[in-house]
């Protein structure tokens, strides 16, 4: 037997393995440290981010950086706790506050508090309080967020005004939304099916959960620490039932199989959806839109102004070598420059005062025109928890409300949608709150 | 030696790719551990919690009735093509590619082709379905539906299996057809008394191969097409479950348990197989083909 021929190709393997891996160190004086940044979402919504990168490159010398665009948020979430488990995580990446609760307290994550309070070029005071607070961990600050966004409603101004319809408006009850919502819905040319629906609403608890603050009712009962839900008050089922009405009384919504034939975004788009409940994200691709006007309104009331929070932040691992140069990044990322170019694609609304309220986010010319519903939503925005099992319990939570939604019978109830939320997703807040 | 030296590169390659990473899921199965902090130890507390679970008892029931379905329909179309393209004749290798080819589709390109052909509406099979007649179902929104639709995406991917039968056919001694003829037996009874037993040891195996692939098969249909969905849990499949508790929910540990589990659970169907393999084989099923029997 004859050995060394193996082991040298098993060592030359070995060699060119760790060559091609070993991403961290130093470089060589006078050249470039890259950083690199991790972030989710389609091509239209990420390129916000590839702007903002080529922009920071552009600004200075020193400094590039790596963007690894990644289609779907849960192959993000995948790649980061391998990384995690393989030491080569990014040094930043971009995660939205309800899915952070698997991350924060353990450990791999750099808090930026510190670097905040020593910058010269940003401050706490800068940023929307309520973006800051959903990625504050006992009160430090973990993560830093690029955005303030939140539930609104995208309406079709043609077909609103075709309709001799009311706009939606600040101050609009969800009655009114409703009988918008059925006089659009309309069958043009008489065969017995829909063409135009009213309004388009993804069953999903981030969807419930603004109008059940609405109506006066809670979520969880304690929204930092929750150990479980509490939808099964009256002032919470009322909304719930008015919820899943929308589909099953009211109609005014597309069925099942003609939400799995066409999402929402794509009717809208195509004008066959008068309204649709979306965050800021779907902007990039509603400029598209050439053949009718759009605009936006905050979301119906039931009883007072409520939304949820759509907020991204970009987080720094402790296993990051190059902070330093991260939290330059961030400085631009989060400073007026890098704002201003996020903002100039449409997908944000941004998290910097100074940015959200000037012309470059604001302006009327470029749609939506009342982007200011945007930051007058922000007083009236609430943020689901967000603990380490929440990704979980937002899935299994998520499958009932569909279920209940499209329920084949014709009318789901909410009080036994509350018993199986209830049933199922008890052990989850136990495990969250048992620490494992 | 030298046989050893040969196999050496291989037997690397199944003890750091297969033996290793099993053994890992092994003792992971023991442990709670997201890959960000210490794990902890639960000895059997994940096995004991997977009994409890819905989701996991859902997926479990639907694997079942995928294998059941699945395997019987993919070996008997296998080896329904391999007795109509056996014979050398013209364009016969253009319709043996044909049946290979998706097999060779990336499975994601695959997968997104299905999402377009099973769209409910738009899609070119309910179009065609509702042109001649026919009921349309509605296969991404009625759990019984989606079932169908996966299974019925894996029944094109048969190449492998149309190619063992396709050799195992093409085994058979036409000198036994000729006798069989000669002795007054029509074409039922030529496949059930010849073709059928001599073919029976390759069918088996396909059965046995196809079984193993089977549990993994259900993954990217139920990722990318059905999305595990309608709920609750209506194509949730093993894979897909742990998949979502890895990777979705860093529960690494849970999920191990699950793949030790389905391993478990694939080790007891194959071995129940060869069981009757070797039973039949015992009896004499084939006996004489040349092809295993005694």
């Amino acid at each position: 037997m004859r050995p060394t021929p193996l082991v040298a190709a098993a060592l030359a393997a070995g060699l060119a393995l760790a060559a091609c891996t070993s991403g961290g160190g130093d470089p060589a004086p006078g050249e470039p440290v890259t950083i690199s940044v991790w972030v989710a979402g389609d091509p239209a919504e990420t390129q916000a981010f590839v702007d903002v990168a080529r922009g920071f490159e552009a600004s200075q010398r020193g400094i590039e950086v790596d963007l690894l665009q990644i289609a779907e948020r849960d192959d993000l979430i995948a790649r980061l706790s391998t990384s995690f488990a393989g030491g080569e995580p990014p040094d930043l990446f971009l995660m939205n506050y309800r899915y952070l609760g698997q991350f924060e307290s353990k450990g791999v994550l750099e808090p930026l508090e510190p670097y905040l309070a020593s910058s010269s070029e940003l401050s706490a005071e800068d940023f929307y309080p309520e973006a800051m607070a959903a990625f504050q961990s006992d009160g430090v600050q973990t993560c830093m967020p690029q955005n303030v966004a939140s539930l609104v409603m995208y309406f079709n101004r043609d077909l609103f005004e075709r309709a001799g319809v009311e706009q939606p408006a600040a101050g609009w009850t969800w009655n009114d939304m409703v009988v918008a919502a059925t006089e659009l819905t309309r069958d043009i040319d008489g065969d017995g099916a829909v063409d135009v629906y009213g309004l388009g609403v993804d069953p999903e608890i981030i969807r419930v959960a603004p109008f059940v603050w609405s109506a006066g009712g809670e979520l969880v009962d304690d929204p930092e620490r929750p150990t479980r839900f509490t939808i099964g008050s009256l002032k919470a089922i009322r909304p719930l039932q008015a919820f899943l009405d929308l589909r099953g009384v009211a109609g005014v919504t597309p069925t099942d199989e003609e939400a799995e034939a066409a999402d929402f975004e794509t009717r809208f788009l195509d004008g066959t959806l008068a309204m649709v409940m979306e965050s800021r994200k779907v902007v990039p691709s509603f400029r598209t839109i050439t053949d009718f006007r759009w605009d936006v309104a905050p979301l119906p009331v039931h009883e007072r102004p409520a939304t949820i929070l759509h907020s991204d932040a970009y987080c720094m691992t402790s296993a990051s070598e190059h902070g330093a140069e991260a939290w330059t990044f961030l400085e631009f990322a989060l400073g007026p420059e890098g704002q201003r170019i996020a903002t100039a694609t449409g997908r944000t609304v941004p998290s910097l005062r100074s940015v959200a309220e000037s012309g470059a986010f604001l302006d009327p010319s470029v749609p939506p025109a009342s982007s200011q519903a945007f930051l007058d939503a922000i007083g009236a925005i609430q943020a689901v928890p967000h603990i380490e099992t929440w990704p979980e319990i937002e899935d299994v939570v998520n499958a009932l409300i569909e279920e209940a939604y499209y329920d084949p019978s014709g009318r789901g109830e909410a009080g036994e949608l509350v018993l199986a939320i209830f049933d199922q997703t008890q052990p989850l807040f136990d495990r969250a709150n048992a620490g494992g | 030696m030298g046989l050893w030296l040969m196999a050496a590169p291989f037997l690397v390659g199944v003890a750091a790719l297969v033996v290793a990473p099993a053994l890992v899921t092994l003792v992971m199965s023991l442990f709670e551990w997201d890959l960000l902090q210490p794990a902890r130890f639960l000895g059997l507390g994940n096995f004991r919690e997977l009994l409890g679970d819905v989701a996991f008892r859902a997926s479990l029931r639907n694997s079942l009735t995928y294998v059941a379905i699945a395997v019987p329909l993919r070996v008997a179309i296998a080896l329904g093509l391999a007795l109509l393209m056996h014979r050398r004749m013209r364009g016969v290798g253009a319709e043996r590619s044909a049946v290979f080819f998706p097999t060779v589709i990336p499975d994601v390109a695959y997968a997104l082709l299905w999402l377009w052909i099973l769209n409910p509406l738009y899609g070119p099979l309910n179009l065609l379905l509702g042109a001649v007649g026919l009921p349309t179902p509605s296969w991404l929104t009625a759990a019984a539906s989606a079932r169908w639709g996966v299974i019925v995406m894996g029944l094109f991917l048969i190449g492998e299996g149309f190619l063992i039968a396709l050799a195992a056919r093409r085994a058979v001694p036409g000198e036994l057809y000729d006798m069989a003829s000669a002795s007054g037996a029509g074409p039922w009874a030529r496949f059930v008394r010849v073709t059928l037993p001599l073919m029976t040891p390759a069918l088996l195996l396909m059965a046995t191969r196809d079984t193993i692939l089977s549990f993994q098969a259900t993954f990217v249909p139920a990722l990318i097409v059905t999305e595990g969905g309608p709920p609750p849990y209506g194509t949730t499949y093993l894979p897909l479950f742990v998949y979502r508790n890895a990777f979705e929910y860093l529960r690494y540990g849970y999920a191990s348990a699950a793949t030790v589990l389905m391993f478990v659970l694939t080790a007891s169907i194959v071995w129940l197989q060869y069981r009757a393999i070797d039973r039949a084989r015992r009896g004499g099923l084939w006996a004489g083909s040349g092809l295993g029997g005694t």
